[in-house]
């Protein structure tokens, strides 16, 4: 009974809530400032329009990251038959920023240690780009910093307190810091080439995939519309990323009702401890 | 099988994460240690955040030290007025471990801290465990005798107090610092401290060596019990998810450890743990002096800034 009782536990305690369920409606996609020129020139102006194609994720205790494709058309496309390369798209799939620490160590008397440490106001906690071509050969760095397009042109402004402290070089290594540690954790990427393909004359597609590790909370994923360097269209459509099943209840119990939380850890540590001594005292030997 | 860690916020594997807790559970059982002091570093080693190792690493010598203390104190192996005077200089110790661990996780040298915690005790340990059992290894069996009633600068304090069970008559002050002690290191180290507790008891103390693991194991189970709750209420650093991982490989790992250490002699098995506890403290101390491959470091702004 009692050995029925323990591997019932531990098969409990094991099971991850398998699959995710995708919920649907979480308001359609937006385009970014809608075009002040569709009065002027309906008909000629090219747009473009995209979505993706899971609006709400969900981590549960069995994630292990999720492949989201964001897909679109453009509207009144002026390209010639058979001419590839007449437009461009950029891909950016953005997550929530939160603020950051970063440190460096250096020699102390033999020993590493962290002496310095800035405070990033807020930097975005995933990052993914996918493009038609490396996107140095679609549009010039003043664009692409406009836009926020690209490592170099994420938005990173350290909080008011660590402002001044630092000089400019100093402050230029601690934000490559950031970006190389976030590309380690896989958390910034640069999709290979043709991260964004087109099938016929306007429709496009790129598959970005959300790693295991990805920051929950709201995602964006901003869609660029290029011709000769310049954006002449932009689309945004965002994506939610929350906990959910035992992995929810988990977290938000330990955050929200953390002495309880506290007090069930130590009722499930003394049981567990229990009903594993109990069971292997009826193993012979 | 991959899961989800829901306070360490990490997808990793299961079954690599319970052969770890299993590895563990056999060299504790086999050496009769907690293990505490492998599994911890282990857990930082594979990128669990250290905060999380520590607390998580409470609970899990709570679920291993339970049972084995309800044993002693059938056994009637346990001292409970030494315990309780144990017990509660560890929750003194237990709360100012956690609070300078908020502290020092604000101010970015938690880690540090610990890997210092770690070379200072386990070097120390280890040391004095290497040449008392090379000592007895050569002696090949020979026995020191012990003088008994020697006095020494720990009973001249004041507030004594009968202990019955352990028939001594001490001052309540050296159980009361060496609780606290403990208790301290294990909230910033996550280990239960019966490494440092066992001989404090037997060598400052002089407790009968009969009730000192009994003993040792009461304040353990108390002091890491209110080292959870206190972890998961300032730190929120318990993950129970990882915590049952362990657990339950700890557990099936400590029966065959338990029977393999039947077969070893003792001063082997004390030789092996200190080559071992060295191990761990060299590996530590290699990581702090050398260069490391990244000087930066990224982690969230934690609540009180810097």
């Amino acid at each position: 009974m009692r050995r029925a009782l323990l591997l019932l536990f531990m098969a409990l305690a094991l099971t991850p809530a398998v699959g995710q369920d995708k919920r649907p409606g979480m308001g359609p996609p937006r385009p970014i400032a809608p075009p002040a020129s569709t009065l002027a020139a309906p008909i000629d102006v090219p747009t473009i329009e995209a979505d993706v194609s899971t609006r709400s994720l969900e981590v549960t205790t069995g994630f292990t990251g999720h492949e989201i494709i964001v897909f679109g058309a453009i509207d009144n496309s002026q390209a010639p038959q058979d001419h590839a390369g007449f437009y461009d798209v950029v891909v950016v799939v953005e997550g929530t920023p939160f603020p950051v620490v970063v440190r460096k160590k250096s020699d102390v008397a033999g020993v590493w240690i962290n002496t310095s440490a800035i405070t990033f106001a807020s930097v975005p906690s995933y990052y993914a780009i996918a493009s038609t071509k490396p996107i140095e050969e679609i549009a010039g760095p003043s664009v692409l910093e406009r836009h926020a397009i690209g490592f170099r042109h994420i938005k990173m402004t350290p909080s008011p307190a660590s402002r001044g402290a630092f000089k400019d070089y100093e402050l230029a290594a601690f934000r490559a810091a950031v970006i190389r540690l976030k590309k380690e954790q896989n958390l910034y990427v640069i999709e290979p080439k043709d991260g964004v393909t087109f099938t016929g004359r306007s429709l496009f597609r790129s598959t970005i995939a959300l790693p295991a590790n990805v920051p929950v909370g709201p995602l964006v994923a901003r869609t660029y519309l290029f011709r000769n360097g310049e954006v002449i269209s932009a689309h945004i459509a965002r994506v939610t990323l929350q906990r959910a099943g035992v992995e929810r209840v988990v977290h938000n119990f330990a955050f929200i009702y953390p002495m309880s939380y506290g007090l069930i850890a130590v009722l499930i540590a003394v049981l567990a401890g229990l009903l594993a001594s109990a069971y292997f005292r009826r193993q012979p030997g | 099988m991959n899961i989800y860690l829901p306070i360490a916020e990490m997808s990793v594997n299961a079954a690599l994460f319970l052969s770890m807790g299993c590895a563990v559970g056999f060299l504790s059982g086999l050496f009769g240690v907690g293990g505490g002091f492998l599994l911890t570093p282990l857990l930082i080693f594979m990128g669990v955040p250290s905060a999380v190792a520590v607390g998580t690493g409470s609970m899990q010598i709570l679920a291993s030290s339970v049972s084995g203390a309800i044993a002693q104190y059938r056994r009637k192996n346990v001292d409970v007025k030494m315990g309780a005077v144990l017990v509660a200089g560890g929750i003194v110790g237990s709360v100012i471990g956690v609070s300078l661990m908020k502290i020092l996780r604000q101010m970015g040298q938690f880690d540090l801290f610990v890997s210092l915690s770690y070379v200072t005790f386990l070097g120390a340990v280890g040391a004095l465990m290497m040449i008392e059992s090379i000592g007895t290894l050569r002696r090949t069996g020979g026995h020191v005798a012990r003088k008994t009633g020697q006095h020494s600068w720990v009973h001249g304090l004041p507030f004594k107090m009968r202990f019955h069970r352990s028939k001594l008559y001490i001052s309540v002050i050296p159980p009361a610092m060496i609780g606290a002690f403990v208790g301290f290191m294990a909230a910033i180290m996550g280990v239960g401290g019966g490494f440092v507790m066992v001989p404090a008891m037997i060598y400052l103390l002089r407790v009968p060596t009969s009730v000192v693991i009994g003993t040792s194991l009461f304040q353990i189970v108390f002091v890491m019990a209110v080292t959870t709750l206190l972890q998961a209420m300032q730190n929120k650093a318990v993950d129970v998810v990882l915590a049952l991982l362990l657990i339950v490989g700890g557990v099936i790992g400590a029966q065959f450890g338990a029977s393999a250490g039947d077969r070893l002699k003792g001063e082997q098995l004390r030789f092996m743990l200190a080559a071992l506890v060295l191990l761990v403290c060299l590996r530590i101390g290699w990581d702090l002096m050398t260069k490391p491959a990244e000087i930066y470091s990224i982690g969230p702004v934690l609540g009180g800034g810097f």
